[in-house]
């Protein structure tokens, strides 16, 4: 028998056990040959390109997602390598060098990777223009996708693949070298080491463990506090917080989780129910070898619920950050470019046209924020601040309600990533001064979510809302830039591609103030497609996470419940029915998927928390749909294992 | 290798169902239970396997019965089909004919979970390969089967502390069964088997992995508990020395039941050598004698 024809008939023979590791292969092609596929679609590379998006953000994140499906497949392959321990070592003991048995491994593999390859390839190409068509309707672009096969992308991914082989081959080569003939007979019992005796370190441990969780938590919610930023280092408290919290993540399961169980348990005072033997013991004994992949599996989760939020958090705020960059659909200043309205009236559009009046004042840093020099750090409070002021009249348009008297004044379209570092606070005198001129104005309210001014106006500054009478003072003595806003919404929605036209016409022919002055819609697009782009890389690599994630998690309890197997026969034995077997496995896996992924949502939420004002205007929201989506996702997994326990529990008899 | 099984039948001070009378068609017989003090009663057991085309007959009818307070041995040859009579008498299989009844309660017509409560009640079970959780200390396995009963703490405890007095493991209770001997283990087990106060007690080769001292101090335990605490156990085993301890022993031979031996007033000994002969006569060939 030749070597070739040994190996396909074990591999035949075998087919149950490879079928994991072929699934981790072939999704892992699956994966990678889509996303790859997508970069060198014409239809994406045109959407990207006509949008103005970068292809680089694709490039960057292909490499991650090549670091990831590495870690899964040598994972996988470690999981498959041990299940078939008993075997290497069989070989081996009837004669065969550890040189023949890696030959034997190495066309077992070529096999297994060019069957996934091809398989792979195929799924991915079909996936690849689903994926396309997500990411267009995600760029709100309508272009119509087409299938394209790339040689450069089947190249690329079969360079990936040869190394993922190469990579491979090279931690089986390690495995066979290092491996005895004894541990290799043993290696599926002594998989998880059981825990003894609980001593004092280990409860300090559990302690420090949650410890330490619980400062990253704190820490992150100072992260972008004013004291917090200027009394550290940015970049250093940001490691600190991500360390604190991995380390005590590790802590937490490798000896907190233990502790806890412990204390359950011996609460019992021996008198456990099924329960508590099939769920809180097994669990308790099996965390000295599950921590570090349930750490690993938790902060994958937090990284990826993260990221999606984040990059949702972006998608979903598009239309607010485009309203408050452009609050008009057309703006026009000093009434340069008014022959828009015109054009506007001769093509029969109608609008609707609202104008203020503006001009700028400095106002005292150290007024206006509540910080002595100190805390301050790198803010220099001694400088001004330059706001736009409008007059009430013009502010009524807006807010119909506002009344002024003398000396007063309303803070306004003051939500920026100011606002969440330096809150404003109403009831209090700020001084300003225009020109040479100086005034002492009381603040009565301050209004966060109202926008009026372009951005070009504002400078996204606070806007200050005077008296008409105290405006008028103002602008005697100085001399704005811009003087007036002229704000134009359209009726009919239907006239935009008309009115969008004549405003860019208007803009070529250098009609209009600036020539870099967007319409809402131009910066709404340029948000969705920008924004688009970015939710799909991220949401994609999310789904990597996820799916690696979740896979691990189900070989792992796949593995569990075979070394398990004995103890349900035991139970069964002495009279415990299937029904309440499964009841504690239920607890058991409640723990090893639930644990990961709650702990995992908390470290994204205090991670999203801490900073998603620098991603759009809104986190409630999109953060609940991605945890939805994400949890639903995971719960797949959390019910394959379910399911695959309980034919073990039904075999065990 | 052969498997002996090692049955004990504890009877349950609870239940008095078995002296109500069975009556079962079997074939065309119909067979009349038991006899009062029967605690187990097999009738007419036969057990196939395989399919049509390669049948194999294990058990070719055997009737049995074993009383309150008995320690019944099972030995025969490898394949005599020792183990898959003790899976059936116990529950845990089922014959493909004849009745088996425990206390009077037929165990055929029980569903699958009124079978595992009727185990953890009225059964106990010591195996071969100790059968102990490993994730779970001594006192906790012991524990075990009073998880879900109703059996008061105090009585518990009561119980707990008699049979670890008995079996000599009272100083090892929170260990894990990882930190202590096979014998421990075993003693271990049959606290278990014994804690729920069960009607009988099965024991497939309890001293297979057991060196002889350990083998013959575990045996001591098991001859004291029926003698003073009037436990049922049936045992099977391949063992001449550990059949020695019991107050009855059956030969199985081919699927039937050849011969059974009565300790009596005799010696330990003495019994010993009448179990040697009747090996011998059986025809040692199958024997795997330590």
């Amino acid at each position: 028998m030749t070597l070739t024809s040994l190996v396909l008939r074990s591999m035949k023979k075998n087919v149950k056990h490879y079928y994991l590791y072929f699934f981790a292969l072939i999704f892992s092609v699956t994966l990678c040959f889509s996303f790859v596929t997508i970069q060198y679609n014409p239809s994406v590379i045109e959407a990207l390109e006509a949008s103005g998006t970068a292809t680089a953000g694709f490039e960057s994140i292909t490499y991650v997602l090549y670091f990831i499906l590495i870690f899964f497949i040598l994972y996988a392959n470690q999981i498959f390598m041990k299940r078939r321990s008993k075997e290497i070592g069989l070989y081996q003991l009837i004669g065969m060098t550890k040189g023949f048995v890696f030959r034997l491994l190495l066309i077992e593999n070529v096999v297994l990777f060019s069957l996934a390859a091809g398989i792979g390839m195929v799924l991915g190409f079909v996936a690849s223009r689903f994926f396309a068509m997500i990411l267009m309707k995600l760029m709100k672009n309508d272009a119509i996708v087409s299938l394209s096969f790339s040689m450069m992308a089947f190249s690329k991914s079969l360079i990936i693949f040869a190394l993922l082989l190469a990579v491979v081959m090279i931690q089986i080569f390690i495995m066979i070298r290092k491996a005895s003939l004894l541990s290799l007979f043993n290696a599926e019992k002594k998989a998880d080491e059981r825990v003894k005796k609980f001593s004092p370190f280990h409860m300090m441990m559990g302690i420090v463990g949650i410890c330490l969780i619980a400062y990253g938590y704190y820490d992150s919610t100072r992260l972008f506090s004013v004291e917090g930023a200027t009394t550290n280092n940015l970049l250093v408290n940001m490691l600190l917080i991500l360390g604190s919290s991995i380390l005590g993540t590790y802590l937490f399961f490798r000896y907190s989780v233990a502790l806890i169980m412990n204390l359950i348990r011996k609460s019992k005072k021996g008198y456990l129910k099924i329960t508590d033997v099939l769920g809180v013991t097994t669990i308790m004994h099996r965390m000295k070898g599950n921590a570090s992949s349930l750490t690993l599996i938790t902060v994958l989760t937090g990284l990826a619920v993260g990221i999606m939020t984040l990059s949702y958090i972006s998608y979903y705020s598009s239309e607010a950050d485009a309203k408050r960059l452009s609050p008009f659909d057309y703006i026009l200043f000093d009434n340069k470019g008014i022959e828009f309205l015109n054009q506007l009236e001769a093509e029969g559009i109608e609008y609707e046209k609202t104008t203020f009046h503006l001009s700028m004042v400095n106002v005292k840093m150290s007024d206006l924020f509540n910080l002595d020099e100190k805390d301050a750090g790198y803010i220099n409070i001694n400088q001004d601040a330059i706001s736009p002021v409008v007059p009430l009249s013009d502010y009524k348009a807006i807010n119909p309600e506002a009344r002024l008297n003398d000396g007063e004044t309303i803070i306004t379209s003051y939500v920026d990533i100011l606002s969440e570092l330096l809150p404003l606070e109403s009831g209090k005198k700020i001084r300003i001064h225009a020109g040479e001129k100086n005034y002492s104005l009381f603040i009565k309210d301050v209004r966060e979510d109202e926008f009026f001014l372009s951005v070009l106006a504002s400078a996204s500054s606070p806007v200050l809302i005077v008296t008409d009478e105290l405006f008028d003072e103002i602008q005697k003595n100085q001399n704005p830039e811009i003087s007036t806003q002229i704000g134009i919404n359209l009726v009919n929605e239907k006239d935009h591609e008309k009115a969008e036209t004549l405003y860019k016409n208007l803009r070529e022919r250098k009609i209009i103030e600036y020539d870099y002055q967007k319409t809402y819609k131009e910066y709404y697009d340029g948000n969705i497609a920008l924004n688009g782009m970015t939710i799909f890389v991220t949401g994609f690599l999310g789904m990597a996470f996820l799916l690696t994630t979740g896979s691990i998690l189900y070989f792992k309890q796949m593995g569990e419940a075979e070394d398990e197997r004995e103890s349900y026969t035991i139970l069964r034995k002495i009279g415990f029915s299937n029904g309440e077997l499964m009841r504690g496995i239920y607890v058991k896996q409640l723990f090893n998927f639930g644990m990961p992924l709650m702990i995992g949502l908390l470290h994204s939420y205090f991670a999203v928390k801490s900073g998603w004002w620098l991603f759009g205007s809104e986190m409630v929201t999109p953060m609940i749909i991605i945890i939805l989506f994400y949890v639903s996702m995971y719960m797949v997994f959390g019910i394959l294992s379910v399911f695959y326990y309980k034919k073990i529990v039904k075999e065990a008899l | 290798m052969t498997k002996m099984s090692f049955t004990i039948f504890y009877l349950s001070r609870e239940s008095n169902d078995w002296k109500k009378r069975n009556v079962y068609n079997v074939g065309n017989e119909s067979i009349q239970g038991v006899d009062e003090m029967a605690v187990l009663v097999a009738r007419k057991i036969r057990k196939t396997y395989g399919k049509r085309t390669l049948k194999q007959e294990v058990i070719k009818g055997i009737d049995l019965e074993v009383h309150e307070g008995e320690f019944v041995g099972i030995m025969g040859p490898s394949g005599s089909g020792k183990t898959t009579l003790l899976n059936v008498l116990c529950s845990i299989d089922f014959p493909t004919e004849g009745i088996v009844e425990i206390n009077g309660k037929p165990l055929k017509k029980m569903k699958e979970r009124d079978l595992a409560k009727f185990r953890r009640e009225h059964l106990g079970f010591i195996f071969q390969e100790y059968n102990l959780l490993d994730t779970l200390t001594v006192k906790e396995n012991i524990l075990l089967p009073l998880s879900i009963s109703k059996v008061p703490k105090k009585v518990a405890e009561k119980r707990l502390a008699m049979l670890v007095e008995y079996l000599g493991i009272a100083d090892i209770l929170n260990k894990y069964p990882n930190e202590i001997s096979g014998g421990q283990k075993q003693r271990t087990s049959a606290a278990r088997a014994l804690i729920a106060e069960p009607s009988i007690v099965f024991a497939d080769e309890p001293t297979g992995a057991l060196d002889s001292k350990a083998a013959t101090a575990l045996l001591a335990n098991l001859e004291n508990i029926n003698k003073e605490r009037g436990a049922t156990i049936m045992m099977v085993t391949h063992d001449p020395v550990a059949a020695s301890f019991c107050s009855r022993v059956l030969f199985l031979k081919d699927g039937q039941i050849y011969t059974e031996l009565y300790k009596g007033d005799k010696t330990r000994q003495a019994f010993f050598q009448d179990i040697l002969n009747t090996q011998k006569v059986l025809g040692g060939d199958g024997y795997d004698i330590n």
